[in-house]
């Protein structure tokens, strides 16, 4: 692990170039079809009476456009990136790397055209039709054989914790797409699960929850255990917490999907199973929140002048947040308020938009001065706007859902004393509407963020080489 | 071998392994290993752009 051996290693970026370009693209086409289903709740006419205009239809293009178009390839950039610098060698197979790029910017072209068609295999989080999902897996697989391949012919002895994380988020994605996408194909655009009733159910949460919890959580761990140490300028916390907290946390999630699914046809014994595994998750959840945030113990005073460490750290703490709040939520007797309302819908976004977006744009205001032969981004000003605009849109967003969720499952659940509800349904939705409202308005926020960042970006493109000067340097 | 036989055993043994890699990760010789692994992050820096406190700084904690 000489320091010198590692300036001589020409690493491949042209790869992780694209896919950081086309983290910003799609972050803010997948943020703005969420503004427009947000301002659909709350002006329905907003539809325009055209099929693929519908909420129905938009919805999971917003859902597979932030998880998977801006997330998972800011996600793939990232440990490209990653792979290549902490195991100081060139990628393996670069011609692959560069077809997992394409492929998958195929995947979610052909996502956008099949959503809106109302072309669905009715999953959630595995909307995309069979030939779609055939696809997906020869990228994935590809992506693995990269990412693996360079692991092994590292030149450093350890395999840094990042690549864990990234090791197991490429894994088990795999696996859970796989099993879950077994379907009897009936044409081109229709298929059958192959799985019938509860057991349906129950593999798709197993589905959907690790989809949470390796694609949202350990590949993004991955990300922050290496962005964070980078740009706090001190090593990781614990590197043993980091060890004892990988494993507890790809032990337990894989058993946490029934709490989806409490109070339905699944067994009971699944049901309290899956809540006990919810619970004790918040322990390795917290493991790694506290290790990343405590990383600048003793640099406290950085987070005062370095925006970009902003981002990274309050990303930490919605991920604190939403990881109690998470396991909070699966206990059944408070699920039984909180299901099916907008708190849940809150919970989410305080996960993707506060931890997931918002460490994924720290990410990439790091990368791009590195990709691109900068010192720094265009304007450090621009990056802050972006994060008070962000963090603003984010606690909006989250207040509204909180409050309106609480509402409508104390509305949903009143009896009159004869027995019969005291509320009707539309009552909820009509009590709901100012927070739909401050929704639209939070997610516009986020929205704005989303271009400040891109106009900052491609001033940093069109900057001569080596113009612009590190922080430091330019102080000095 | 029953079912629910098979699963108790196989919970003990991961129980079991777990408490061993907290014993190991934990390990009083590991401590420099560990301190080496975490900066891992930075030998990917040329020298002299190291901020002074990157150098193969210890670990303050444990």
């Amino acid at each position: 692990m000489s320091q010198t051996k590692s300036l001589e290693v020409d690493y491949n970026y042209s790869v992780v170039r694209l896919f950081t370009l086309a983290t910003i693209l799609w972050g803010i086409v997948g943020m703005a079809v969420g503004v427009l289903i947000a301002a659909q709740l709350y002006w329905p006419a907003l539809n325009f009476d055209i099929p693929w205009l519908t909420y129905s239809r938009l919805r999971p293009l917003h859902t597979n456009a932030v998880i998977f178009a801006f997330g998972t390839s800011a996600l793939m950039g990232t440990a490209y990136y990653i792979v290549q610098r902490t195991c100081q060698v060139r990628l393996f197979a670069e011609k692959l790397a560069m077809f997992t790029f394409w492929g998958w910017q195929t995947v979610i072209v052909l996502a956008a055209i099949t959503l809106p068609l109302g072309i669905t295999q009715s999953k959630e989080y595995a909307e995309l039709e069979w030939p779609i999902d055939i696809l997906i897996t020869v990228v994935w697989v590809s992506f693995a054989v990269v990412f693996f391949g360079t692991l092994v012919k590292r030149k450093t002895s350890h395999i840094y914790v990042a690549n864990w994380f990234y090791g197991a988020f490429i894994i088990t994605v795999a696996a859970l797409h796989l099993v879950n996408n077994m379907v009897i194909p009936l044409n081109l655009v229709k298929s059958y699960s192959i799985y019938a009733g509860a057991v349906d159910a129950m593999i798709q949460w197993w589905y959907g929850h690790n989809a949470v919890g390796f694609l949202l959580t350990a590949g993004f761990l991955g990300m922050m255990y290496y962005f964070v140490p980078k740009q706090a300028g001190r090593p990781v916390y614990s590197y043993r917490l980091s060890i004892v907290h990988f494993w507890a946390l790809i032990a337990l999630y894989i058993w946490a999907g029934p709490h989806h699914l409490h109070y339905t046809a699944l067994p009971d014994w699944t049901q309290s199973l899956g809540m006990v595994m919810s619970v004790i998750l918040f322990v390795p959840s917290w493991g790694g929140m506290i290790n990343g945030i405590m990383t600048l113990s003793g640099a406290w005073h950085k987070l005062k002048t370095d925006p970009i460490l902003r981002f990274l750290i309050v990303s930490l703490s919605f991920y604190g947040m939403s990881t109690f709040e998470g396991p909070m939520m699966a206990i059944k007797s408070v699920n039984a308020l909180s299901h099916y309302t907008d708190w849940t819908v809150g919970h989410v976004h305080s996960g993707a938009l506060g931890w997931v977006a918002m460490i994924t744009i720290g990410a990439t205001y790091y990368l791009i001065p590195t990709l691109f032969n900068q010192g720094r981004m265009y304007s450090i000003k621009l990056i802050n706007t972006h994060f008070w605009l962000h963090t603003i849109g984010v606690v909006l967003y989250i207040v509204a859902m909180w409050i309106s969720g609480i509402m409508q499952g104390m509305m949903w659940r009143a009896v009159n004393t004869d027995g019969t509800l005291t509320y009707s349904f539309v009552e909820s939705v009509e009590a709901s509407m100012p927070f739909y409202l401050m929704r639209f308005i939070g997610g516009v926020f986020v929205l704005v963020g989303m271009f400040v960042m891109a106009y900052n970006a491609y001033k940093t493109l069109r900057a001569e080489n080596h113009s612009l000067k590190p922080v430091a340097e330019a102080v000095a | 071998m029953e079912f629910a036989t098979l699963h108790s055993i196989l919970t003990v043994i991961l129980f079991v392994g777990f408490v061993g890699l907290i014993i190991w990760a934990y390990g009083k010789g590991r401590k420099k290993d560990f301190d080496e692994a975490a900066n891992l992050v930075f030998d990917d820096e040329p020298e002299q752009t190291k901020p002074e406190q990157k150098q193969k700084q210890e670990s303050d904690h444990e």
